[in-house]
């Protein structure tokens, strides 16, 4: 299943789901009667709540301090528990003064770490700076993977938090070497007896077990026992790739990705692999992530219309999955088929002839990678709305709707007649035939439409009414409540127009409202992808081989074609539009992503 | 040959930004029909982003109902950006805030039943709630803002930044993980 169908399940979806609240929306705007209403809404809580959140407040304050601060806690007694993993995993427990009362392995390399020396009395500075010390020159840490968990586990909820920070502080610091710098994954944890047995079960540290888990509730792809095996560089890894934010806690530092082949060769390795060159993708996307228990980049772009997706191992390049969307077997080039053959197309389509077509629009766009031509036409009375692939002249879409030209073609039984034409609007101004006197009852055309214009007066008001011949829907109505005598101007005192039926689903009948369609456009005079791009480049100071892109696609805006282009170097994110015609950078986004 | 009936076939209309501005000034008059046209154009994408928000299909359909409103309210002082569906949207979005901080006050919080279907809808089939539930059980709250904004609403994920108050990266991937997670969840439930 590809994204473009995932999307269309979810619009029908919601389409279908969609609730009709206009007539009420309308009815209660009539009685707005189109003023504007100045938004301005101060909810003034009382006196009295204020002053009762206030003391709730020092209540709590007050409860939280006799909890906290009563007990005498002996200088044996455990105050908190430092965790630090990385592959070794060890636990540091230091009483309330900070003097450490034992350090304890988890894991045959936190044996290595701690190796012969004795912590007991040291402060845990020492203690945290020595073990350190020892994961660099044993290895543990380095450039390869800088990542290290510190997990801060004490009854207090704020000096747990007070110490994790100082403690993510100083370890970045004891990290900034000559080689390599760290990151610091640091959190809080409490008493947590279901943590305790996930973490027995898996032969992790509890603060590993509460990591692990938070990335388990955001990506329901991962399941715990796959992500218990990994290091905490790893996990580090992911955590950005899925951006989670820690709960508990924070994260300094950038996890390294030096041991894995990095994002250009992982998209390399995937074109190569697809056959494709570089300059034909219209968009790509690179991400790391882990899938069946391996560290991979998951690779997709777009070319010609064809949807490829790949998993690129992480650490050797190996193509551990390609697929490509099937649908759209396509040998043709990048260049579109060009307006003339899409209006072809079109015309094939409606078993139409050239020569009776008046072409209204031919326009050129695209929607997720995908090109097409939009073409209208009349002919014969009927208007024709077309969507072409650009790439092979299929007809993607196609609507039609019958136009009445001509007023004297009564026998056509679609039209409703003068006498409907007038009942409807009679009813619709709550007036009854006796009432009223018409002075007017004729056919007019408004931009294809063919509508009666109606005008009558009844119990000194004057009404105008515009009625569809085709639906008899009420396109226009007017209601003049001023004097029974014909004013010199008609300006009315109240407009109401309102649709009699607005069906989700079905066409509207044509209103004033359609819009100017703009005159056909080719993609002469234009510049290509690349030309853009390189613009966008230049502008940016940056060379095409430091810049990886996230986005280059032609839209159209205020009748301006256009090229949306995004890029990135490193974490600088860039955002350009490029005129398609002159080549004129309309407008030039830079932000830095920390 | 191909032979056009009266009544008329109906496809999808790329929305057109020119035509919902040109809407949008005349609502500013006053003009109840274009806030009716506006309103077939636009109401599947705002109230598709009121449940992606409330989670609850009464509360979304009110927010709908008031969202409406609100643009003919406020369409007068609308100054055109080219971005006119990122307007509607905010306006939306700010109608659903109002209403989650008055549930906070009132500490009332709705089951989330969001797939009862209102009376008034044309009526959503098996296919339908199942993609519906996805969104609801296998999405963030975040992801599923985002998913429904461009995947039903149109926007483009530069313009769900600027409307979510995200950054662009952060939209990007969460489109893409939460697209991941919805199609090895749909596809589950068919043989291909």
């Amino acid at each position: 299943m590809k994204k473009r169908d995932v999307e269309k399940r979810l619009k029908t979806a919601f389409a279908s789901a969609t609730p009709n609240v206009l007539s009420a929306v309308l009815s209660d705007c009539a009685s707005e009667k189109g003023t504007v209403m100045k938004m301005t809404k101060t909810s003034k809580n009382p006196a009295w709540v204020r002053r009762a959140a206030a003391m709730a407040a020092a209540l709590v304050l007050i409860v939280g301090g006799a909890f906290g601060f009563s007990a005498y806690r002996a200088t044996h007694a455990v105050a908190s528990v430092i965790s630090l993993d990385v592959n070794p995993s060890l636990e540091i427990k230091v009483n309330k003064h900070e003097k450490v009362l034992d350090v304890i392995a988890l894991n045959e390399e936190a044996q290595i770490v701690i190796g012969s020396m004795d912590f007991r009395d040291s402060s845990l500075e020492v203690t945290i700076n020595a073990l350190i010390g020892s994961m660099l020159r044993n290895g543990y840490l380095d450039d390869l993977a800088n990542s290290i968990l510190v997990t801060v586990d004490n009854d207090d909820a704020a000096k747990g938090e007070a110490l994790r920070r100082r403690l993510a502080d100083e370890i970045a610091a004891a990290l900034q070497t000559s080689a390599f710098s760290g990151a610091v994954v640091s959190q809080t944890i409490g008493a947590d007896a279901a943590l305790d047995d996930l973490a027995a079960q898996n032969g992790i540290s509890k603060g590993k077990a509460q990591l692990i888990q938070q990335l388990v509730a955001q990506n329901t792809l991962y399941s715990f026992e796959e992500l218990a095996v990994l290091s905490v560089n790893e996990l580090n890894l992911l955590l950005t790739a899925n951006n989670t934010p820690l709960e508990n806690g924070e994260v300094t530092g950038i996890a390294s990705e030096k041991s894995y082949i990095g994002t250009e060769k992982a998209l390399d390795a995937a074109l190569a692999h697809a056959n494709v060159l570089p300059a034909d993708v219209r968009h790509s996307w690179v991400e790391l992530d882990f899938d069946d228990g391996k560290i991979v980049y998951e690779v997709e772009f777009y070319v010609n219309g064809i949807e490829y997706e790949y998993e690129i191992g992480a650490v050797d390049g190996t193509i551990v999955k390609a697929e490509l969307d099937e649908h759209r077997q396509v040998a043709a080039p990048v260049e579109p088929i060009g307006a003339a053959a899409a209006k072809t197309a079109a015309l094939t389509h409606a078993g139409v002839d050239a020569a009776n077509a008046r072409f209204e629009k031919v326009e050129l766009d695209e929607d997720d990678g995908v090109a097409y031509y939009e073409v209208e036409f009349i002919a014969d009375r009927v208007k024709y709305d077309y969507i072409i692939a650009a790439v092979d002249a299929t007809v993607l879409r196609y609507k039609c709707e019958p136009i009445v030209l001509a007023p004297a073609d009564t026998a056509d039984a679609a039209i409703i007649g003068p006498e409907r034409a007038k009942e409807i609007a009679l009813a619709y101004a709550g007036v009854s035939a006796a009432d009223a006197q018409f002075e007017k009852a004729e056919l007019d055309r408004d931009d294809g439409v063919l509508s009666y214009e109606l005008e009558f007066y009844a119990n000194g008001v004057e009404y105008e009414a515009d009625i569809n011949v085709l639906t008899g829907a009420i396109i226009d109505f007017v209601r003049d409540d001023k004097n029974a005598q014909r004013p010199a101007q008609t300006t009315p005192a109240v407009t109401t127009s309102p649709v009699t039926e607005p069906p989700i689903t079905t066409t509207q009948p044509a209103t004033t409202f359609v819009p100017q369609t703009t005159p056909a456009t080719t993609t002469q005079g234009q510049i290509s992808a690349e030309q853009a791009k390189s613009i966008a480049l230049e502008r940016a100071g940056v060379s095409a081989a430091d810049a990886r892109f996230e986005k280059v696609e032609l839209d159209y805006d205020d009748g301006r074609a256009h090229y949306e282009i995004e890029f990135s170097v490193g974490n600088v994110e860039y955002e350009a539009d490029v005129d398609a015609v002159t080549g004129a950078i309309i407008e030039f986004e830079r932000d830095i992503d920390d | 040959m191909f032979i056009c009936l009266t009544s008329a076939y109906e496809y999808e209309t790329k929305r057109d930004d020119r035509q919902l501005d040109m809407l949008i000034a005349a609502v500013g008059t006053g003009d109840r029909e274009a806030l009716a046209e506006l309103y077939s154009l636009t109401q599947v994408a705002v109230y598709s982003f009121c449940l992606s928000l409330l989670k609850n299909a009464q509360d979304a359909e009110d927010a709908l109902h008031d969202t409406y409103l609100d643009l003919f309210r406020s369409a007068e002082g609308y100054q055109t950006k080219g971005k006119p569906m990122a307007w509607i949207i905010t306006v939306a979005k700010n109608r659903c805030l109002m209403r989650i901080r008055d549930r906070q006050k009132t500490a009332e919080l709705p089951t989330e039943d969001w797939d009862r279907v209102s009376d008034t809808a044309t009526g959503t089939d098996l296919n339908d709630r199942i993609a519906l539930e996805a969104c609801l059980q296998k999405l963030t709250d975040e992801e599923r803002q985002i998913v429904v904004l461009h995947a039903v609403s149109g926007l483009k994920h530069r313009e769900i930044a600027r409307v979510l108050e995200k950054p662009l990266s952060t939209v990007l991937s969460k489109y893409h993980r939460a697209m991941k997670k919805l199609k090895a969840f749909l596809a589950e439930g068919e043989s291909a």
